[in-house]
């Protein structure tokens, strides 16, 4: 009894430790594309702050100075983004495309630069060692609760982040603004409202927001960068994001349930028995993203993006 | 009706028409230095490093330039087929993102049925073309899934077809590969099997691998091009992606069933993004190998935005983009890994995405400096012939 509750446990805290970078990505999406600006680069940022992350901790031995980097960068790259998209209203699908692939190059090129490697970075002092996680002993006996008891502190971040973003778009002024200028941006500049400053405080949020998820994903459970990353995770995180229909709480949702789909792939693959252990990989692998092309399709419920989504906005007249 | 097509074509006739090439080349001559800047500071030298590249990318002449012309050409075939699959689509105002997956797709169809029994012992011309018509069914077919959601559903192309990216690459290497169609165990071979030798593409060029896939796709862009300028599906492709700000409303008014053309044009897209998907099988690789290398897909976006979505611009930047992936591999003897390539690639997009930007300066120095040059010396003779279109233009409006 007691051994199925930490397994419970366990598996929980697995889960928020899987979820947390596509959570932040989905964040990341969800704040740009509120404002009406796209960021298909969600997997180029991740990959720039995965190893940036990586390279901050290895030069300093302290993973929070690694995390500082990390936002450095995605800072830089929002830029880029919002000087491309919103200050010289190009195409935001083609700027993303950019940076995902200057990521490629970039990174690979760095990675052999910094650490003399083309697969892996040596291990450096993370955020998921012992010392660096947050331990909360006296719940850590209770079933489900426990899981929380020894996360580490980009979990808690992860799903802070969620609730005061959530706070922040639909219960204040400023939350507003973001909206309005996703809805349309046209009404907000006559009530206004400084559309360009808006689109632009989104989209480096949403990159900042991105960049937490490479450095989850680098400096969370694993140590190290390694040349793969993020696998994807970046465009798992913008299904979450439309999964859950552009609102933070449903790219909490959504984040776990993909992340799930993992877990519960990864256990069957050690212990299943039957019908289940026959699902080949593939099928499980390519489940959050049928259930995407569902959610879309109104299966469970449509999504639908906000109005001014994706179009360059640019001064009348 | 003619009118309304008229008038939704001829502003694009623009009379800076120059610029539509222009901002291609200095995007690739930006992306270079920029890219030099990024060795430099890197402590490595720009100058080694793209002579190496250019050297050995089959683009110029020079040693063993047979051997690397042909690589080239050989890996252009795939990058022109996803990119000329991109343009079409866009051409319709369709952003499809999907050609890695239907460049897999199109592998693992050509794959299978490189190496099924029932058809192992048919001539080389018969066992192609049955291969060549099914991959590009089964890869029209995986993008009119996009195509049907965008007509039927109204859901974002560049979603659906992103997500039926990794479901492609998911399913096929993580079910098919390792899966149903494993090689036997007992032959040593990991992947799918290899494919009999009347699948293989003849080869063209004696001593290297080049084979027809570079005619096929030379067929295929003027097929694009005859299709998009030649044809009224062509035209009915065009009027959609010209109007789609304005929600395709004057194309549906002239009668053009848009939501059939939609399925159509994705179709179209993704058969020929299958097609490079086949080249590689049966002209490179000769199985699916457990683990694949893609990103023509992806690279494919990018050929087609710097040949500016046209048959013949994106023919030529698969060239370029084929020749730099050709070079990077000498590249390494400078120490710069062989991905470098991608990064003048992805800087190339960059500018193109920039291209509001890029006009901008390109107008600024050269059309204000021509008016000043004009006042005082007109006596260029190359700028001069620019200078005459840009105020003929100026006076038509």
């Amino acid at each position: 009894m007691n051994n199925n509750m930490s397994l419970l446990n366990l598996s929980i805290a697995q889960i928020l430790d899987f979820a947390a970078p596509i959570l932040f990505a989905a964040l990341g999406g969800v704040v740009s594309e509120n404002a009406g600006v796209v960021n298909i680069a969600l997997e180029g940022i991740m990959r720039f702050s995965a190893f940036f992350g990586v390279w901050g901790a290895f030069v300093s031995k302290n993973p929070w100075i690694g995390l500082l980097w990390g936002i450095g960068v995605g800072i830089i790259l929002g830029a880029l983004h919002g000087y491309i998209s919103v200050k010289w209203a190009g195409d935001q699908i083609v700027s993303g495309v950019a940076i995902n692939v200057m990521a490629m190059g970039i990174i690979t090129y760095l990675l052999e630069f910094v650490f003399k490697t083309t697969g892996y970075s040596p291990p450096v002092p993370y955020f998921g060692s012992g010392a660096n996680r947050i331990h909360i002993p006296f719940i850590a006996k209770i079933p489900i609760l426990g899981a929380f008891s020894n996360l580490t502190v980009l979990v808690w971040f992860s799903l802070i982040g969620v609730f005061l973003i959530h706070f922040v778009l639909y219960h204040t002024v400023l939350g507003l603004r973001i909206r309005s200028v996703g809805e349309n941006p046209h009404a907000a500049e006559t009530l206004g409202v400084n559309v360009f400053k808006i689109k632009w405080l989104a989209t480096i949020s949403g990159s900042i927001l991105a960049a937490l998820g490479g450095v989850a994903l680098s400096l969370g459970t694993l140590s190290s960068f390694t040349n793969a990353m993020p696998m994807g995770k970046g465009f798992i995180g913008l299904a979450a994001m439309i999964f859950g229909k552009w609102t933070p709480i449903g790219a909490l949702f959504a984040s776990l349930i993909f992340a799930s789909a993992q877990i519960v792939q990864m256990l069957l693959q050690s212990s299943a028995s039957g019908i289940a252990k026959q699902i080949p990989l593939g099928f499980y692998l390519s489940l959050p993203y049928f259930l995407t092309i569902g959610a879309l399709i109104g299966v469970v419920g449509r999504a639908i993006p906000p109005a001014a989504d994706g179009i360059p906005y640019k001064k009348e007249g | 009706m003619k009118e309304v097509f008229k008038r939704i074509f001829f502003p694009k006739r623009e009379k800076l028409w120059w610029m539509n090439i222009l901002v291609p080349i200095t995007s690739i001559i930006l992306a270079l230095i920029v890219g030099a800047i990024f060795i430099k500071s890197t402590g490595r030298s720009p100058v080694l490093a793209y002579k190496l590249l250019f050297g050995s990318s089959g683009l110029f002449p020079g040693p063993y330039w047979k051997n690397h012309f042909a690589e080239m050409l050989l890996a252009s075939s795939m990058f022109i087929s996803t990119g000329l699959a991109f343009a079409v689509a866009a051409k319709g105002g369709l952003f499809s993102i999907g050609a890695e997956g239907q460049f897999l797709v199109g592998g693992i169809v050509a794959a299978y049925f490189g190496y099924a029994k029932p058809f192992a012992n048919l001539p080389t011309a018969v066992h192609l073309t049955i291969i060549f018509i099914a991959v590009m069914i089964a890869g029209g077919l995986w993008g009119a899934i996009a195509g049907w959601l965008k007509a039927k559903r109204g859901i974002h192309e560049v979603i659906t077809t992103i997500m039926l990216n990794w479901i492609a690459i998911y399913l096929i290497e993580d079910w098919l590969v390792i899966g149903p169609m494993k090689a036997n165990v007992s032959t040593g071979v990991s992947g799918t099997p290899y494919i009999s030798e009347t699948a293989k593409l003849p080869k063209i060029l004696p001593g290297t691998r080049l084979n027809i896939s570079i005619i096929i796709i030379v067929v295929v862009a003027y097929l694009v091009w005859f299709l998009l300028y030649r044809t009224t599906l062509g035209f009915e492709i065009r009027a959609m992606g010209h109007t789609l700000i304005y929600g395709m409303e004057a194309p549906k008014a002239a009668g053009v069933p848009v939501e059939k053309r939609v399925v159509q044009t994705m179709f179209i897209s993704g058969a020929i993004a299958a097609l490079g998907g086949a080249f590689i099988i049966l002209g490179i690789l000769f199985q699916f190998p457990p683990v694949f290398e893609g990103g023509y897909g992806f690279d494919g976006i990018a050929v087609s935005l710097i040949g500016q979505n046209e048959p013949l611009g994106v023919f030529l930047a698969g060239m370029l983009i084929g020749g730099l992936r050709t070079g990077a591999t000498s590249v390494q003897l400078a120490h710069i890994p062989k991905t470098f390539p991608s990064i003048i690639e992805g800087l190339i997009v960059a500018f193109i995405a920039l291209q509001e930007l890029v006009r901008y300066l390109l107008t600024k120095f050269l059309v204000h400096k021509k008016n000043v040059i004009s006042g005082q010396n007109p006596g260029g003779s190359d700028k001069n012939s620019i200078n005459v279109k840009l105020s003929d233009g100026g006076a038509a409006k």
